[in-house]
């Protein structure tokens, strides 16, 4: 932990000496959480409530030149429920290079950054829970890779290919998988008219290493092979948006076909934005998911989380956007056969943002 | 609830919205190029139309594209054409963006009244702009360190400069970035050394203009678009303006509202 401070401060002082602009930016947010749920010995109680500092993002975004940027992001948080009371990642460390190659708006993308995959790369946090992707382990937010991100002239859409790791970023130590194969990725999306989006992704990623490295050779039987796709659709109409995403993981064990099994997931959301009606920021957000996280095939329970919420965005800058958000969440989560994970959790959460452009 | 129900509501809740979408009043932010001819036309559409209340706001082309993004503003001024990710962002949000020429303007390259220097070239700009020639003296000037004063990274202006002159190169980091026309305008005009650019819409006596590539910007060089730095100058909408704001961007195209472009210092449309 020593060295990585040393290395993140070494960092804020060499970036902006290097860089023609650089740009300061930091999200906190602060959240109360009230859960219940069934205890181990079966019977209904507060599993959690506390305060803490949920996420942090302190990043730096140096501009080199007019065609190559960089982004440096941390990922700090502050909660008793862990054993160091803290912790802190890396969550991004990037350059975009924007005529690398001869393509109109593409970005050739190298280092811990984005996974182009579903919803995740772009969700931004209406609503206080992961996107799905995230949430039901269907995708990395971020891994180390090279990617080629680019949007589709007059903002028909954008596209992106990438070629990853596939552990993703919070992996370490004993964590972290044997695998010698990196993950491939391809994302589209399309927006036919104004306010309609539609995507797809697909992922093919693998988990530990096919040979054994114990000494003895053989096969390794937790080797497996991922395939994961993803289906989007965004409407957009006035004050009201709706999103859906459908994704699917197929997990193939080539030396232990037994274990073979797949997992889905379902999620729609609505966005009300109420600005334009009353003088006052204020959003009302619901969502539902239905997700078979299945680990084994012969394990058929459905989760079912239902959420409803509203924001109050404030502090806006020049161009309208709130660098304060109030969120309030309400989740009830159920379980089809596992009755006893059942649980329902209220979240009050303030967001707070800043940023900030040095120019040397 | 019944599904008809919900439907029921979100129908009001949507025409609620359209009700309030059909309101008199104006709103317009970004581009500092814009803004005198969006503040001189304003005025003389509102005693025209005294039912109509136009606000206007700076701030720079980019902001005022992310509040036409964020459904905040009605009309959002650039002086620079929309990039392709602003347009797939507006349009992911159900935001149609549409454009309106209103003006032309080419950007003048300003030096020091007392700057022998009447020409360069787009190859001279970019080598001043990233620090290949320091001094006038290389220019055909007098033994002089140039002072290079340029936009902000925020302004389109800078944007466009950028683009036609640098073609993207990185301006040298001893430049002096500035956040208006005419705090470029009044350093040049105090700074024997100094070279800067602006809108023509800001010129004054305090400044010399050089010609670029031999060519001098001017109402005939802009409108037939031999001028190098020349552009056009744009109102964004989301979808065809109707209303008070289609009113108000008509005003500004016909012959009234492009003679007050003219007298505000910029090139009519053609």
């Amino acid at each position: 932990m020593k060295r990585l401070i040393v290395l993140l401060c070494l960092g804020v002082m060499i970036l902006p000496v290097m860089a023609h602009e650089i740009k300061l930016t930091g999200e906190m947010w602060n959240r109360w959480t009230l859960e219940t749920g069934n205890a181990p010995a079966g019977e209904n109680t507060i599993l959690r409530n506390n305060l803490s500092l949920e996420r942090g993002y302190l990043g730096l975004e140096p501009k080199f030149s007019d065609a190559v940027k960089g982004r440096f992001t941390v990922d700090i948080f502050s909660t008793d429920l862990v054993k160091d009371g803290a912790g802190l990642k890396i969550k991004y460390a990037y350059l975009d290079f924007s005529k690398l190659l001869p393509i109109p708006d593409m970005t050739t993308t190298i280092g811990l950054q984005k996974v182009y995959f579903g919803s995740i790369y772009d969700w931004d946090y209406t609503l206080i829970g992961k996107s799905p992707t995230d949430e039901y382990k269907f995708a990395n937010s971020a891994d180390y890779g090279l990617t080629l991100h680019g949007y589709i002239p007059k903002g028909w859409g954008e596209y992106a290919l990438g070629l990853y790791n596939g552990e993703g970023y919070k992996n370490y130590g004993a964590n972290l998988k044997n695998n010698i194969q990196p993950a491939f990725l391809a994302n589209l999306r399309l927006i036919p008219v104004a306010g309609l989006t539609l995507g797809g992704s697909f992922m093919l990623n693998s988990s530990e290493r096919s040979d054994s490295l114990s000494g003895l050779g053989g096969d390794n039987p937790k080797y497996n092979e991922q395939k994961l796709m993803d289906a989007y659709l965004s409407a957009a109409y006035g004050p009201l948006t709706l999103m859906g995403e459908y994704m699917m993981k197929d997990v193939t064990y080539p030396n232990d076909s037994a274990k073979d099994m797949s997992a889905n997931c379902a999620s729609v959301n609505a966005v009300l934005k109420l600005k334009t009606l009353v003088e006052k920021d204020i959003d009302f957000v619901v969502r539902y998911d239905r997700s078979d996280p299945t680990d084994s095939d012969k394990d058929e329970n459905i989760v079912t989380a239902i959420t409803g919420g509203v924001n109050y965005n404030f502090m806006h800058d020049d161009s309208s956007n709130p660098a304060m958000q109030l969120q309030l969440n309400y989740t009830n989560k159920s379980n089809s056969v596992k009755t006893t994970n059942d649980s329902s959790a209220l979240m009050l959460q303030l967001k707070w943002r800043f940023n900030n452009t040095l120019k040397s | 609830m019944k599904v008809r129900n919900v439907i029921i509501i979100l129908a009001i809740l949507l025409i609620g919205v359209s009700a309030f979408a059909k309101t008199n009043k104006v709103v317009c932010s970004g581009s500092t190029t814009v803004l005198p001819i969006a503040q001189a036309t304003a005025e003389a559409f509102m005693d025209k139309n005294p039912n109509v209340n136009i606000s206007i706001r700076g701030g720079g082309s980019g902001v005022g594209i992310a509040a036409l993004q964020n459904g905040t503003v009605h009309i959002a001024n650039s002086s620079r054409p929309m990039k392709t990710k602003e347009m797939n962002q507006c349009r992911a949000k159900g935001i149609a963006p549409t454009a309106y020429a209103v003006a032309l303007d080419g950007i003048a390259i300003l030096t020091h009244k007392s700057n022998p220097v009447s020409n360069l070239t787009v190859k001279q700009l970019k080598a001043i702009y990233t620090g290949a020639i320091k001094n006038w003296k290389d220019l055909g000037g007098p033994n002089l360190p140039i002072v290079v004063i340029s936009r902000d990274v925020a302004s389109g202006t800078f944007e466009v400069f950028n683009e036609k002159a640098l073609g993207g190169a990185k301006v040298i980091s001893s430049a002096l970035l500035l956040a208006s026309n005419n705090a470029v305008v009044t350093s040049v005009a105090d700074t024997p050394g100094a070279i800067g650019y602006a809108g023509l819409g800001y010129l004054g006596d305090g400044v010399k203009t050089v010609s670029v590539n031999n060519i001098v910007p001017s109402k005939a060089t802009v409108q037939n678009d031999t001028y190098p730095l020349s552009r056009k100058l744009y109102m964004y909408t989301n979808g065809k303006a109707k209303g008070a704001v289609g009113s108000y961007i008509a005003f500004i195209q016909s012959p009234a509202g492009q003679k007050i472009v003219e007298n505000e210092g910029f090139v009519a449309l053609k």
